[in-house]
């Protein structure tokens, strides 16, 4: 019943967003873009740091290596969603590839082990001039639409890639590989003896949760015509939907969308009010939440990690 | 969790956030005003660059007001710079830049920071057709996409290499094995391929051609490696840091040659401050130095007399960005006057049609809306101080061999 | 000969990189806290070397304990007020926290110091060292030795004294230590202060050597983090010996494959210490 209602807010949530270029301006779709892209990336980070508890910092990785294969593919001639797609594909596969390699890492390890794979993809991105353009970046073409319209269609094109995060999170809530997931959370070498394949369960849920930042990475690429390394390989990607996460709940459903909207109605009111002070003013509000608001946060994060994670392996 | 209020509210945050972003204050007094756009990079790694531009924007808003506005077919108006700060994430520009179209309405643009972030942007000012002034981009890609509202006030790169190369083959032909190491960044790289390019056109020999990664925090190796080359002329590229740091690392590791050339550094006076004696016949090149003498027909008047305001205001010499932004706004300003309207798509004829001489140097700009007119000045630190040694109307001092 | 040159920038590179993640090294042992903080705590301290040297003619090596004394004041602050009240949670929560509180130092330093790039250049400069034909900057050497006895002094103080012994326990049991009556929540305060003590003594050296500017944090905050994975967490001769070895890595990738490749080639070494031999090269935990 929950499960049918949290179907129907899905439904009712995308209904509403895909509505919204009948009444805002540019400016307000191109938030509801950035909106849409925060969520898939809060919803997808959900699935390895919420559900299973490994604290990934790789989502920078995963949304540069959709944007570059996004935008290659359609220099070298392919139309947008089926390079889109092979954006979304590859990164799922880079995930279950290297997954292999750090997942048996936990705590801090497993995230520094994460945030050197983004670190590693840039550069290479930098260095493989022939193929991504380097450090003179990559164009991609103008779709031929007229502003509002364009406006329009990147908007749905970024909903479309939200609503199949928050859908495979929704299938993945009653899963058997749901379980799995929360049990290696809870614990995970009493989950390896009670008879889960861990190794399989996280490795999927690596390559799950990759594969929506890849296709938003590449949705973003053709959104704004342009991207270069330290853009689409940015650290910021890959610590904002931690943050998101944590305002709004971690492992459940809506949190993440709810941390999104958030974090980003914070962005943009202290980025208006502060021209040069924003980063402290957000460093401030990120204090407060810690310190002073402990317990919707706090619950939550002891949820994640359950133990208290005392780094090594 | 209570999903459905949750969810309710996050709607109606999202239509809350489109409320604040409306236009505040708007009136302010009787007089009409002129808004103009700025996204620049006032934190993150492009601050100090970001900065120089407010400076420059400022710096022309302040000069035109006091002169009681611009004078919009016998309307005096008030000029106001709306600032916003992008974080020196090129994203975040982009959507700057339509915010503030969108959202603030402002009738022009000032480009973001650098040739990335300007053509990043570009296509924003194109589609709503606001005539938009790129103060620092330089590179030809960014002109060559066919948009009609965008202009630079930068030549392309390489005209700085190829007066250098003209003037250090000429004043010595023993000058034969060239280094070259550019840092992986658009503009940085660019000029490196240049200078490669320039070289070879005259037959010179590249001995070291490397480019080091952004973040970089060591150049020894590449400067080792440069020395077992032996070069006569050292070519090193990138931002203030890293030029102040290789440079130190040239002295630390004894790498001398009888040229060095760096660019962009050694145009700024924090360059000339952090290497102090090491920076003592450093060659460069910029698109302006306040050593050129212009009589500008702007509201800036003689380059002296430009100059000569801008060390009251802000106690040191302007420098060739600074100087750039604020040629940007007065460019702007002439385009307002002579179109006798606000109008975007007049004002954009006006500046296409523009032959103009400014503080900053004769203002035309070809075809792709990227300046033709401007003779980028090559100088040399001497005595602590750049001096001016091409081309030959403006010259201060001979070219001098050794860095040591 | 190039070869000889090479290992030799390799190792007075190591020399800096250990001298940045001793301290980042010890509060993550101790406290189990990644400090986001530690990248601008070596840029306060370069700041004041900076202004020291500046104002009062101080020289820089002179400037250390002062420094390191003004640092450990504000550490041991933060500590105390701000990240003890969330030591017990998951690694997360303090990792956020000193995230924000970075956000807040840097972008303070940004708007009170403007981020243009200064540098200390001392009236009688260091000068260069000649070992046949190899040539050391005296200024890195100088650092290198300053960076081992900062390292041995700190190896002593946690070995010889009470205070040390105690930081030792809580670092091996926490709950443990807190029966025996040590005072858990003052040794967190004077370890993270003992972390940020060895960050300013770090940016006074660094001082010497690099820009100085906030916008450095970024990159001194990456080291630190490549250097503890390197040698092992929370280890002593870990931090020497990861320093060292990224100084190696960085100086022979450039040499073989281009100046563009160094960093690249350290990450990768990272990752693959990291999924192969997570205690760090050295295969060993704990402080001291």
């Amino acid at each position: 019943m929950s499960g049918l209602r949290d179907w129907a807010l899905l439904v009712l949530g995308v209904a509403v967003l895909a509505a919204l270029p009948m009444v805002a301006d540019n400016y307000t779709l191109r938030l509801g873009t950035v909106f849409c892209m925060y969520a898939a990336l809060a919803l997808s980070w959900n699935v390895i740091g919420g559900f299973a508890g490994y604290p990934s910092f790789a989502t920078a990785a995963f949304f540069g290596l959709g944007a570059y294969t996004c935008a290659i593919l359609q220099s070298a001639g392919w139309p947008m969603l089926p390079a889109l797609a092979a954006g979304g594909a590859l990164a799922g596969l880079f995930a279950a590839a290297v997954g292999g390699a750090i997942l048996h890492l936990r705590g801090h390890y497993f995230a520094i082990a994460s945030l050197a794979l983004a670190e590693v993809l840039r550069e290479l991105a930098t260095k493989l001039e022939w193929l991504t353009g380097g450090g003179m970046g990559l164009n991609l073409p103008v779709p031929a639409m007229e502003l509002h319209a364009q406006a329009a269609f990147f908007l749905h094109l970024m909903l479309g890639v939200a609503a199949l995060a928050g859908a495979a999170t929704l299938l993945l809530r009653g899963s058997r590989l749901g379980f799995a997931l929360r049990c290696i959370q809870q614990n995970e070498d009493a989950a390896g003896m009670l008879g889960v394949d861990t190794r399989r369960a996280k490795t999927l849920a690596f390559a799950i949760s990759a594969i929506f930042p890849g296709l938003a990475g590449g949705a973003y690429a053709s959104w704004t015509h342009y991207i270069e390394p330290p853009d689409v390989f940015d650290v910021l990607l890959s610590v904002k939907p931690l943050v998101m996460v944590l305002l709004g709940g971690l492992g459940t459903v809506f949190g993440p969308v709810v941390g999104a909207g958030l974090l980003l109605l914070f962005e943009e009111a202290v980025w208006r009010s502060f021209l040069t002070l924003h980063a402290a003013v957000l460093g401030v509000i990120i204090v407060v939440l810690v310190l002073f608001l402990p317990n919707g946060l706090m619950d939550a994060t002891r949820r994640l990690l359950g133990r208290r994670g005392r780094g090594a392996a | 969790m209570t999903t459905l209020p949750a969810f309710g509210r996050r709607s109606a945050l999202g239509f809350a956030a489109a409320g604040l972003l409306a236009p505040l204050g708007a009136a302010r007094g009787q007089q009409p005003t002129i808004r103009v756009g700025a996204p620049l990079p006032l934190t993150g790694p492009l601050a100090p660059e970001g900065i120089k531009q407010r400076n420059g924007y400022d710096f022309w808003a302040a000069a035109a007001n006091a002169r009681g506005g611009v004078d919009v077919a016998g309307t005096k108006h008030r000029v106001e710079i709306v600032y916003a700060d992008y974080a020196s994430n090129t994203p975040r520009a982009v959507q700057t830049a339509e915010r503030l179209i969108t959202q603030d309405r402002v009738n022009f643009l000032f480009s973001p920071f650098g040739s990335g972030a300007a053509k990043a942007a570009s296509s924003v000012n194109e589609r709503y057709g606001i005539p938009t002034i790129a103060a620092t981009a330089s590179s030809e890609q960014v002109y060559d996409q066919g948009y009609k509202f965008l202009f630079g006030t930068f030549t392309p790169n390489s005209t700085l290499t190829e007066p250098l190369a003209e003037i250090v083959t000429g004043a010595n032909p023993q000058v034969r094995r060239v280094a070259v190491l550019a840092r992986n960044d658009l503009f940085p790289l660019a000029i490196g391929q240049e200078m490669v390019a320039s070289a070879r056109k005259r037959n010179l020999q590249v001995v070291f051609d490397e480019k080091y990664a952004i973040g970089t925090m060591d150049h020894a190796s590449a400067i080792t490696q440069m020395r077992a080359q032996r070069p006569d002329w050292v070519f090193a590229t990138g931002y203030t840091n890293d030029l102040i740091l290789i440079r130190k690392q040239m002295a630390d590791l004894g790498l001398r040659a009888p040229v060095v050339t760096m660019i962009a550094g050694p145009a700024y006076r924090e360059f000339i401050s952090a290497t102090g004696r090491q920076a003592e016949n450093i060659t460069s090149a910029a698109w302006w130095h306040p050593a050129v003498r212009y009589q500008g027909q702007d509201l800036f008047g003689t380059t002296e007399s430009f100059n000569q305001a801008w060390e009251q205001r802000f106690n040191a010499e302007p420098d060739y960005a600074e100087a750039s932004a604020a040629a940007a706004g007065a460019i702007l300003q002439m385009a307002v006057e002579a179109a006798r309207t606000i109008e975007p798509a007049k004002v954009r004829d006006a500046l296409a049609a523009m032959d103009a001489t400014t503080f900053y140097g004769r203002v035309k700009f070809g075809p792709t809306g990227q300046i033709t007119s401007l003779e980028p000045p090559v100088f040399q630190i001497q005595g602590g101080q750049p001096r001016v040694i091409f081309p030959q109307g403006i010259k201060q001092a001979d070219l001098r061999f050794g860095v040591g | 000969m190039l070869y000889l040159q090479v290992a030799a920038n390799g190792l007075v590179l190591g020399g800096l990189y250990a001298c940045i993640a001793v301290g980042f090294s010890l509060v993550w042992g101790v406290l189990n806290v990644i400090n986001i903080l530690h990248g601008s705590f070596i840029v306060l301290g370069s700041y004041l070397a900076l202004f020291a040297y500046q104002v009062l003619g101080l020289h820089p090596f002179l400037a250390i304990l002062p420094v390191a004394a003004a640092l450990y004041a504000v550490g041991h602050a933060t500590q105390g007020l701000l990240v003890n009240r969330v030591i017990a949670a998951p690694v997360l929560m303090t990792l956020t926290l000193t995230f924000g509180l970075d956000l807040m130092l840097n972008n303070t330093m940004i708007v009170a110091f403007t981020a243009d790039y200064r540098r200390l250049n001392l009236e009688t400069p260091l000068g260069v060292l000649f070992l046949g034909d190899v040539v050391l900057p005296g200024d890195r050497v100088a650092a290198m030795a300053l960076a081992l006895l900062l390292t041995g002094g700190l190896w002593l103080l946690l070995r010889g004294t009470r205070l040390g012994r105690a930081v030792v326990a809580v670092r091996m049991d926490r709950d443990a230590a807190a029966l025996m009556g040590v005072n858990v929540p003052r040794i967190n305060a004077v370890t993270f202060g003992l972390g940020a003590a060895m960050a300013g003594a770090a940016g006074v050296l660094l001082a010497l050597i690099f820009p100085v500017s906030p916008l450095n944090s970024g990159l001194f905050l990456g080291k630190a983090f490549t250097v503890c994975v390197l040698g092992g967490l929370g280890s002593v001769p870990g931090a020497l010996v990861g320093g060292i070895a990224l100084g190696l890595i960085e100086s022979f990738g450039a040499l073989w494959l281009g100046p563009e490749w160094a960093i690249t080639i350290s990450f990768m070494v990272l990752i693959a210490v990291l999924a192969l031999r997570p205690d760090g090269l050295l295969g060993r935990r704990g402080y001291a």
